[in-house]
């Protein structure tokens, strides 16, 4: 089987946002739709507070509660993992955006472009009319992992294969695998660090690993 | 009341019921513009973000789904319950209870993202989602309402009376609890995510929806001249007093049960305390308002006729309700969802923070549209059937409750 996850080491990211910039150029969100951000936390008490940049979006969840509640099928979960979204099946009741723990979901009401009337090439390509009125979120650049995978490539491995938030990512914080190949370096990762998930309590299963050293 | 009750269509044509339905009419066709508009240019002319998803037309469209279930209990108490007194009311009860949901999901379907897609919904059915268990309820309350309607309209379909009862009073009861359960099931948010809130919607249902039928049955009344006595409306102001009160009894218990949820403290003090707009709704309109004043009409002072305090209690508990609805769809999304426990999270794209949200007047009309329709087809099925009681004994004008 395979299981496709994603692993953000938070002792390596600063918050650059460069994944969010290059999920933005790939995905071409219309401004105010952010798949892929990154939280400003901080953790500790006083005197030992310390400022920790967090990615997140789409966690990709075993159980995800937008499946759960989505009315009209339009909601899928692949065999790897992958949580879709069939835009024309979705009706834009917005119930998975309230359901989503993650805040991860987003629907576009029109059609808007980063700089005016007129859009750039990446979104005269990408923003078109099915994401309209409808649901949209991080697809962990699903159409990149099956182009990928069909050119014989390793999503995680070969960069074509692989999220552009991780490819872009400067520090290596971020990275993307099958997380049922102990072979992978998500796999080998999460065996080696300590790492937690997100809303785990509510056992929602996320495919979203955040590696984090207490006493770092 | 006379043992045998004799109904009357309502004379259409007349100058009164053309003012009323070009009125109705006028707020349907400004609703449907407003309708084109958000549609045409998309979500984006509304008050609703990707943080605030459902709006005031939800409001409105969980109002008259809510009170539509409860317009059925009148019915239900005359033929489950057996009370006489109210079986004269049943088809009244029936009636209205389908036009207030026929308005309430116009105004939900109308504020989908894709309304175009209503034959997705009704094709593809995810059995895990209540949303999808609730486009059932809605489309077999309707059916099962109209069947009930029709063993009470129908000498020869007399046995199937109290079969169609039983059916359409546990059918609204599920469907009540599913639309609790819309909110119920929301495990993610702090402000939801309580079993409560499934008996607390019926409760809810039971005070709406009687607060609507007494308005409709007073005004219906009073437009075609009608004679309604005293013991009717004094028994139903009284019957109105006891479902507020259960209301009021489950939304303490709900927000003690929060306030006793470790971690839920923040939402309850936002709702309670410092939440602003949501605040003031909550102690102002749905305690005050729909809840305190309404008890104090039902049961204190006997400054009017029961008529008058019926019809102003039950104005209370709309307006209330309303508000209550308000604080519970609008006041729960507000609030941010807390993605770190014990942290402070902030980001660019709203993250921990409290979310606005200001209706556009594109919401207010398509919310006040449902209200519309759902009147032009209670109006329409008493001008076209006999649904509506000759009299309802001699008024006296007494304000004292004659039994």
């Amino acid at each position: 089987m395979t299981r496709y996850a994603m692993v953000a080491d938070l002792r390596r990211c600063v918050g650059c946002q460069t994944c969010t910039v290059a999920c933005k150029e790939t995905n071409a969100t219309p401004p105010g739709v952010q798949w892929r951000r990154v939280l400003d936390m901080e953790a500790g008490e006083y005197p030992d507070v310390r400022r920790i940049f967090l990615p997140t979006g789409c966690q990709h969840c075993d159980e995800p509660p937008c499946l759960e509640v989505c009315p009209s099928t339009a909601t899928q979960k692949r065999a790897d993992g992958i949580v879709t979204i069939d835009y024309d099946l979705c009706i834009g009741c917005s119930y998975c955006a309230v359901a989503c723990p993650y805040e991860a979901r987003f629907k576009v009401d029109r059609t808007e472009y980063a700089y005016g009337a007129r859009p750039m090439s990446n979104e005269r390509h990408r923003l078109g009319d099915e994401k309209i009125g409808v649901a949209t979120k991080c697809t962990f650049c699903v159409d990149r992992i099956d182009a990928g995978l069909a050119a014989g490539k390793v999503p995680g491995a070969d960069p074509q294969a692989t999220p552009v938030c991780v490819n872009s990512c400067i520090s290596g914080a971020l990275r993307f695998g099958d997380m049922d190949d102990p072979d992978s370096a998500v796999s080998r990762l999460a065996a080696e660090n300590q790492w937690f998930r997100m809303h785990e309590d509510q056992g929602t299963g996320p495919g979203f690993y955040y590696l984090w050293d207490n006493g770092q | 009341m006379s043992a045998i009750t004799s109904y009357t269509q309502v004379r259409p044509y007349t100058r009164g019921w053309l003012a009323l339905m070009a009125g109705l009419g006028a707020v349907i066709a400004v609703a449907l513009g407003a309708v084109w508009h958000m549609e045409h240019q998309g979500h984006w002319v509304t008050g609703m973000t990707n943080q605030v998803v459902w709006g005031l037309p939800h409001v409105f469209a969980v109002f008259l789904i809510v009170a539509a279930s409860g317009a059925l209990n009148v019915a239900s108490m005359g033929s489950v319950f057996g009370r006489v007194g109210y079986q004269p009311l049943g088809r009244l009860s029936a009636l209205l209870a389908v036009a207030l949901l026929a308005g309430g999901l116009a105004v939900l379907v109308l504020d989908l993202g894709r309304p175009d897609r209503l034959s997705v919904a009704m094709t593809h059915f995810n059995f895990k989602s209540i949303f999808a268990w609730n486009v059932i309820l809605y489309s077999g309350f309707m059916a099962v309402v109209a069947a009930y309607l029709w063993t009470m309209m129908d000498w020869r379909a007399k046995r199937f009376y109290k079969p169609a009862a039983l059916a359409a009073f546990g059918w609204r009861l599920i469907l009540t609890t599913g639309t609790g359960c819309i909110f119920g099931f929301l495990a993610a948010r702090e402000a939801y995510g309580a079993a409560v809130m499934a008996p607390l919607f019926i409760a809810m249902s039971f005070a709406y929806g009687l607060a609507a039928f007494i308005l409709v049955l007073s005004l219906s009344f009073k437009m075609t001249r009608r004679s309604m006595g005293d013991a009717l409306p004094a028994r139903l102001v009284r019957l109105l007093g006891l479902f507020v009160a259960a209301n009021l009894y489950f939304t303490a218990l709900h927000h003690v049960t929060q306030l006793y949820f470790a971690g839920r403290s923040g939402v309850e003090a936002f709702i309670l305390w410092n939440g602003g707009i949501h605040t003031a709704l909550f102690w102002g309109g749905q305690v005050g308002l729909g809840g305190i004043l309404p008890l104090a009409v039902a049961y204190g002072g006997c400054g009017h006729a029961p008529r008058k305090r019926a019809m102003m209690a039950s104005v209370m508990v709309v307006l209330g309700g309303l508000a209550q609805v308000w604080v519970i769809v609008i006041g729960g999304q507000a609030w941010p969802l807390d993605l770190f426990p014990g942290m402070e999270a902030s980001s660019t794209f709203a993250d921990g923070h409290v979310h606005d949200y200001a209706p556009s007047a594109w919401e207010v009309m398509l919310g006040l549209g449902g209200i519309a329709i759902a009147l032009v087809v209670t109006t329409l099925g008493i001008t076209a059937l006999r649904l509506l009681p000759a009299h309802l004994g001699e008024a006296t004008g007494s304000c004292r409750s004659p039994d």
